[in-house]
């Protein structure tokens, strides 16, 4: 009972703030609101008995990319843009294009209505590490080879030209 | 707590983030509704991998890369916005036509 009851706040936390992250005027708070709504879904995943992946959210999502938003958001903002419309003139094929993802998405999840968890949550983080470790090394090293590419594309996209 | 109810709270968040991205004028905006679609993903591998294979981490994993390569992405992202910016002086995406002949 007090599962589900955290459950669905967690999940009504969510979906409102991604609702303000989509239809704020002002960035700031849209960046302010995408950081509460990954925090909510960290919460989320810590239910799901998927400690690791918890962590790493707060660590890399509210910690890392929320807060760079906010930096790069506070770079480029400007007073003016306050006062302009946020959203395109294209809103209602937007809707419509949402209301047709909708209807596949309901075709496609309609087969999974209710099987209930077998298990009681166990911590995964060991198995994580031995599976990162073992069967999944060579996507691992990978990723950090794609991470030190990112590193130096942004250092080389984000430096200030001396002589243009 | 159901698998359902898990697949509509992350289809309803991937809806929200493509109803930003299509919609922001803002390329900081757009960005952000793209990362609610990658928080949706996540979602769905925790919850199949919670509900469906209890004794695995597979989908844990596919997710802890995703968080990896998303985070990639929006670095990568917001230099490219802080240089067309230097250059164009906007964020709006309908002013950015640098590439127009």
């Amino acid at each position: 009972m007090a599962e589900s009851l955290i459950f669905y706040s967690l999940a009504a936390l969510v979906l409102l703030s991604a609702l303000a992250v989509v239809t704020m005027r002002n960035t700031v708070h849209s960046a302010l609101f995408l950081g509460l709504s990954l925090a909510g879904l960290a919460g989320i995943f810590a239910e799901l008995s998927a400690d690791f992946l918890f962590a790493a959210q707060i660590l890399v999502y509210v910690g890392g990319i929320a807060v760079l938003f906010i930096f790069v958001v506070m770079l480029l903002g400007r007073a003016s843009d306050l006062h302009l419309r946020q959203i395109n003139a294209q809103w209602p094929a937007a809707l419509l294009v949402c209301a047709v993802a909708a209807a596949g998405l309901w075709r496609a999840a309609r087969s999974f209505i209710a099987p209930a968890a077998t298990r009681a949550p166990a911590p995964t983080t060991e198995r994580l590490g031995r599976l990162l470790m073992g069967g999944y090394a060579v996507p691992f090293e990978l990723v950090s080879l794609l991470l030190t590419a990112a590193l130096l594309g942004a250092v080389f996209f984000s430096r200030l030209e001396k002589n243009p | 707590m159901t698998l359902s109810s898990c697949l509509l709270l992350s289809g309803a968040l991937f809806l929200i983030g493509i109803f930003g991205a299509l919609t922001r004028r803002n390329v900081i905006g757009i960005l952000m509704g793209i990362e609610l679609m990658f928080n949706a993903a996540n979602l769905n591998l925790a919850a199949f991998n919670h509900f469906l294979h209890p004794g695995g981490v597979a989908g844990q994993c596919l997710a802890l890369f995703i968080i990896a390569i998303a985070a990639a992405e929006v670095v990568v992202g917001l230099a490219l916005v802080l240089a067309i910016n230097r250059n164009a002086d906007t964020v709006y995406v309908e002013e950015f036509n640098l590439l127009k002949g």
